[in-house]
């Protein structure tokens, strides 16, 4: 229990939800094919959208001729840039970081097209066969410009530009300091290197994204249903853009098929669609296709760091260099900016470690590829897969146990609070309770022995370590993207209980598969005393709440529940106030729970509906004074947000006919604090491990020299089905936040520790030959070339 | 991602199919389980027409024993294959190749004929086809004729068929006198094409090989039966598996591709055959089936 929520007995008493693994709400319709996503919007008469896209990855749009296309059978209109520049307002990616240039972003290239992929023209039609049919009637001409594919060539002074305006591609440059760690890395006693790279990911969600803007000419108002888990910035940003007050710009996210941060920002064709409505006065529709998805969507993951991480004599690391280069893509994105992913990187290199000295220095770099944003995890897969590198190279250089070497340098318990070299400060969690118990679980000295004797006969069999800690549940003191200025540290909870008894929780949070309206049910039933099956949870709607962003950045449940437990609180309080009267009974001597409020050691109760009908429907029972409407709204900041952290076990085996690495074990033993329901907990650990895997050995975004997307399919970027991800164990560690409901942001841990933990066991099952891994994902191709040059080193 | 216009028949006959495609003048194409025929039409890759459906042209669909061959309906589904008795027994190679044809939900619809006529060069009935030398046979404008498999595939997603033949029926001659057999796939994920196969049968006597089999695909932009690997293994015993995969190694030329290298497919294709070839020893010395 954190600070001021005392424990009273009626809380003994109560049936206790919170932590029980009730079975999600939404899964039923979800299941059974009733869910309603933003495609399944049938506004009347409502015209589909086609987008022409680019094929050339840098060039300026010297004509464009749209005359065939418009006197194509069903084509409604045709946009270019310059026939909407008029109507809508660019929204810039702003924020106060220094050395930031913030790229407008527009409805539809503008000048120039700077990735393959980038939308064009719009073109609508009576339907989407008709659109695209008219597609392939529009002429673009270009005049190609030199293509900047490689971050490290995009930075040259002679590079070509991709923002004229920027004056270079740096787009973003930071630099992070604390000590000399140059100098303290060479007076260390042993110190290890490297340049490690991860390539470019595609956060695929199965859903596409998918928008409709349905356009209310008695209203002149604009409902954009989106695919989005912002929805709340969208509506706020395009409620800016487009001169719209938030009256008439309502925007709402349906059930949502996964967005794992290709959701997350706001993107062009958005803009378009809103500002083609209200020109059309017509409802519009666009679904991606996976090609467009594939192409369009917000990338991420596409970093080269080289790293120096010196010791001392016993294994204590002291002090950590880096120099990071972010791939960012042609366009900084709103509202998180090029920036959130490589500075994620350089602020999250020193782990859950007490590293004394240093330094990180950070460069996002635009090229002519689709822009980046988040993906679960941000920066710290990353971030997480060198520090544990570097982890192990150094326990082999020191002869000291990888298990061993963590447990020398992580942050102990008595040691909390503790602020990190690059300044984040962790709270009280659990670091080496995680790493300990993932020891236990995987029977790592049984794990051991089992290698001995796989490596005796030859087999190519590895452990793999990996220990992270992340921030998750931010409040308004750290901005979610370094220097942005929106809020993204409270959320408002709005519970309502009707003249029919019902209760309704509307939040501003928009679950895209996280349970939310299962879990924040769980958190009301306890605190307010309503049964969990009367309870309807209300998101992802911008009518719901005055302000809201959305789910991202593991905040949902720490902001989200924080608000409904002091929402509940409050409306408890209310209805014991309305039964105090019906009960002629002391306030403080009523006890409500299941539905019902009871005066305490009695049988006399009265049921939310009696209450409710004596508030709102009965014109005697209660005092004028005393029909305080039944509702109640509270706007939640944790202020700091709180710490989460886990430790990766992997166990690998490499065939060496294949290359292929088949995961034998796999064990996470998470923190996440208070656990509102185990069983979602576990699948977003799952879900999360999973992506962390396609991470390390499948999936990546192939762009050749001339920025051409080779890998524009699901069978060409590989993203591992269920059958390649092996049985998951779960260990929970709950050590309970400082922040309302003790609960702790899990849902991108699962890929933070993933990469690390499979990258440290292959390295270790390959130790044999000698090889190292720096570079994810480990495809079969990379290790076997990793494998033939070590046999032939060898060989020499 | 739609489908550029085109028209669209089921007819009921095969005569009356073929004379729908004449009719669209080399721009109609026949639609089988559509599994391959769809993505391309929806990418545009492919803009027929006309669009032939097949699958209301009945006797289409069979697998039956003709003397020492299998006689398989164009479209005769994967799964059908998969799980006939008859298949299993009289083409053991093919039985255990057909999980591997992508998933289930797309052998449930894919055909034979489709398969054969789309001419993946790492999907494995075209390799089966030429493994088991199967006649293919097709009705055209002028009438039927028979294709050996080899000739049939011609590169990669070509075959020899004209553009108003269809393919009815594809006959497999059994391996009878073949005791041992072996098949050998590897793909990035499951039920994805094969970045390297081979199949394998051999017949024994007095403990050394005096007939051999050998097909392999992934690797150049056919499916390949490797006649020089088939004579080197005539007299070949127990020990010779790596022997056969420095053969196998030596005979293929595959491309590199954003997936793996040249020299990746080769060594693994290698792996393979030692794989393939202790597995059909195994079999033909009455080890485990
Ligand atoms: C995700 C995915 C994974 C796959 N993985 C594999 C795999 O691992 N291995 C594999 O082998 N296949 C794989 N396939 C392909 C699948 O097996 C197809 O079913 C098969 O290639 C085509 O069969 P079809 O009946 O669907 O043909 P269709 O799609 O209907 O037709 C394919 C082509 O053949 C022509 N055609 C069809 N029937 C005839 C005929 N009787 N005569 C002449 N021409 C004809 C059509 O005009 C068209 O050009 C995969 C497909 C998908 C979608």
């Amino acid at each position: 229990m954190s600070k001021g929520d005392s424990v009273q007995p009626a809380d003994l008493l109560r049936p206790r939800h919170v932590g029980q693994p009730i079975r999600r709400t939404e899964d039923p319709r979800l299941l059974t094919g009733n869910g309603e996503y933003t495609a399944d919007r049938k506004p009347d008469r409502v015209l589909h959208v086609a987008f022409r896209r680019s094929e050339q990855a840098h060039a300026t749009i010297v004509a464009i001729d749209t005359a065939q296309a418009r006197a194509a059978p069903g084509v409604v209109a045709v946009f270019t840039a310059e026939d909407v520049a008029e109507l809508y307002k660019p929204i810039i990616p702003v924020s106060r970081m220094a050395n930031y240039y913030a790229t407008p972003i527009v409805a539809l290239a503008t000048g120039k097209v700077r990735y393959v992929g980038e939308a064009v023209v719009a073109v609508i039609a009576e339907d989407r066969y008709l659109a695209e049919d008219a597609l392939e009637l529009i002429e673009i001409d270009y005049a190609p410009l030199g293509v900047v594919t490689d971050p490290e060539d995009a930075a040259a002074a002679d590079a070509p530009l991709l923002h004229d305006e920027a004056g270079t591609n740096v787009l973003v440059a930071r630099e992070f300091k604390k000590g000399d760690a140059a100098a303290d890395i060479a007076a260390a006693h042993t110190s290890v290197r490297g340049r490690f790279r991860m390539t470019r990911k595609a956060p695929l969600a199965m859903e596409p994204r998918s928008y409709c803007a349905e356009f209310d000419g008695r209203r002149e108002a604009i409902t954009l249903y989106t695919s989005s888990n912002i929805p709340g910035i969208v509506r706020d940003a395009l409620a800016e853009s487009l001169d719209l007050p938030g009256s008439r710009l309502r925007v709402v996210a349906p059930d949502v098929g996964g967005s794992f941060g290709s959701k997350g920002s706001l993107y062009p064709e958005e803009i378009l669609l809103c500002v083609a409505a209200r020109k059309l006065r017509r409802s519009l529709k666009w679904t991606a296709d996976r090609l467009e998805d594939i192409a369009s969507s917000s990338q991420s993951f596409a970093e080269t760091i080289e790293a120096e991480l010196g010791f001392d004599a016993d294994g204590v690391a002291v002090a950590l260099q880096a120099d990071v280069t972010g791939d960012v893509g042609a366009y900084s994105i709103y509202p998180w900016t090029c920036a959130l992913e490589p500075v994620q990187v350089v602020s999250f290199l020193p782990g859950p470690y007490k590293i004394k000295s240093y330094r990180g220095a950070v460069r996002g770099v635009a090229t002519s590829k689709p822009p980046t944003g988040p993906y679960r995890g941000v920066g710290r897969p990353i971030s997480t897969f060198v520090t544990e590198r570097l982890m192990d190279m150094a326990a082999k250089a020191l002869g000291i146990d990888p298990l061993e070497i963590r447990r020398r340098n992580l942050v102990r318990d008595d040691e909390f609070p503790y602020r990190i070299a690059s300044g984040i400060i962790w709270d009280r969690t659990g670091f080496v309770a995680c790493l300990d118990a993932a020891a236990e679980a995987a029977n790592y000295a049984a794990l051991r022995q089992q290698q001995a004797a796989a490596r005796a006969a030859g087999r190519w069999f590895g452990i793999g370590l990996s220990s992270y800690a992340e921030l998750t549940g931010i409040g308004s003191r750290i901005a979610v993207a370094p220097g942005m200025p929106i809020n993204t540290g409270s959320e408002t909870a709005k519970i309502r209980i009707d003249s029919t008894g019902a209760i309704t929780a509307t939040f501003g949070v928009a679950s895209h598969g996280q349970g939310l309206e299962t879990t924040l049910a769980q958190v009301i039933a306890d605190d307010l005393g309503a049964r969990f099956d009367d309870i309807r949870v209300v998101q992802g709607d911008s009518d719901g709440v005055p302000m809201s962003t959305g789910t991202y950045a593991s905040r949902s449940a720490v902001l989200g529940g924080g608000a409904a437990k002091h929402a509940s609180v409050l409306l408890r309080e209310k209805i014991k106030r309305v039964a105090s009267h019906l009960l002629e009974a002391a306030v403080d001597d009523i006890d409500v729970a299941n539905g019902f409020a009871r005066v305490a050691g009695t049988d006399r109760t009265v049921s939310f509906k009696q209450v409710a009908k004596a508030v709102y429907s009965d014109m005697k029972t209660l005092p004028v004074e005393a029909r305080e409407e039944l509702e109640a709204s509270y706007t939640y900041d944790p202020i700091n947000g709180t710490t989460a952290c886990a430790t990766h076990l992997a166990a690998v085996e490499i065939d060496p006919a294949s290359c292929f690495v088949k995961v034998l074990k796999y064990v996470v033993a998470e923190d996440c604090g208070r656990i509102i329901n185990p069983m979602i907990v576990d699948g977003q650990v799952h879900g999360g491990v999973a992506q962390g895997i396609g991470a390390a050995l499948y999936e990546e975004m192939i762009y050749d020299d001339t920025g051409q997307l080779l890998s524009a399919s699901l069978v060409d970027y590989v993203i591992p089905s269920a059958v390649e991800i092996p049985h998951i164990d779960v260990v929970h560690i709950e050590s309970e936040s400082a922040v309302a409901g003790g609960f702790r942001g899990m849902g991108e841990g699962g890929t933070i520790g993933a990469p690390a933990a499979i990258a440290n066991a292959i390295a270790d099952a390959l130790a044999p030959l000698g090889i190292d891994v720096f570079e994810l994902p480990v495809t079969p191709e990379r290790l076997f070339r990793l494998i033939e040059i070590a046999r032939s080193q060898q060989q020499q | 991602m739609k489908p550029a216009a085109f028209a669209y028949c089921a007819p009921t006959s095969l005569d009356e199919a073929v004379r729908a495609l004449q009719a669209a003048d080399g721009d109609g194409k026949v639609m089988a389980g559509g599994q391959s025929l769809m993505p391309l039409l929806n990418f545009r890759m492919t803009r027929p027409t006309m669009v032939v459906d097949l699958t209301k042209i009945p006797d289409l669909s069979f697998i039956e024993q003709r003397g020492d061959r299998v006689a398989i309906g164009a479209l005769t589904r994967h799964a059908d294959l998969e799980f006939s008795a008859l298949i299993a027994e009289r083409l053991p190679v093919m039985s255990a190749a057909m999980p591997h044809v992508a998933h289930l939900a797309i052998r449930n619809r894919g055909t034979i004929g489709g398969s054969l006529s789309h001419a993946d060069p790492a999907a494995e009935l075209p390799m089966l086809a030429v493994f088991y030398s199967a006649t293919i046979r097709a009705q055209g404008p002028a009438g039927r004729r028979d294709i050996a498999a080899e000739d049939f595939f011609v590169s990669a997603l070509a075959t020899c068929l004209d553009p108003d033949e269809i393919v009815f029926e594809i006959e497999f001659p059994v391996l009878e006198t073949h005791t041992g057999w072996a098949f050998e796939e590897v793909s990035r994920r499951f039920g994805d094409f094969a970045l390297a196969c081979i199949a394998l049968s051999i017949e024994t006597r007095d403990g050394a090989i005096v007939d051999a089999r050998v097909a392999v695909m992934g690797v150049a932009d056919t499916p390949l039966r490797l006649r020089d690997a088939e004579q080197a293994l005539l007299g070949a015993r127990g020990d010779a598996a790596a022997a056969f995969g420095a053969v196998v190694r030596g005979c293929v030329a595959p491309n590199s591709d954003i997936h793996v290298s040249a020299d990746y497919r080769r060594a693994l294709i290698g792996a393979l055959a030692e794989k393939a070839f202790t597995r059909a020893w195994q079999r033909a010395a009455g080890g485990p089936k």
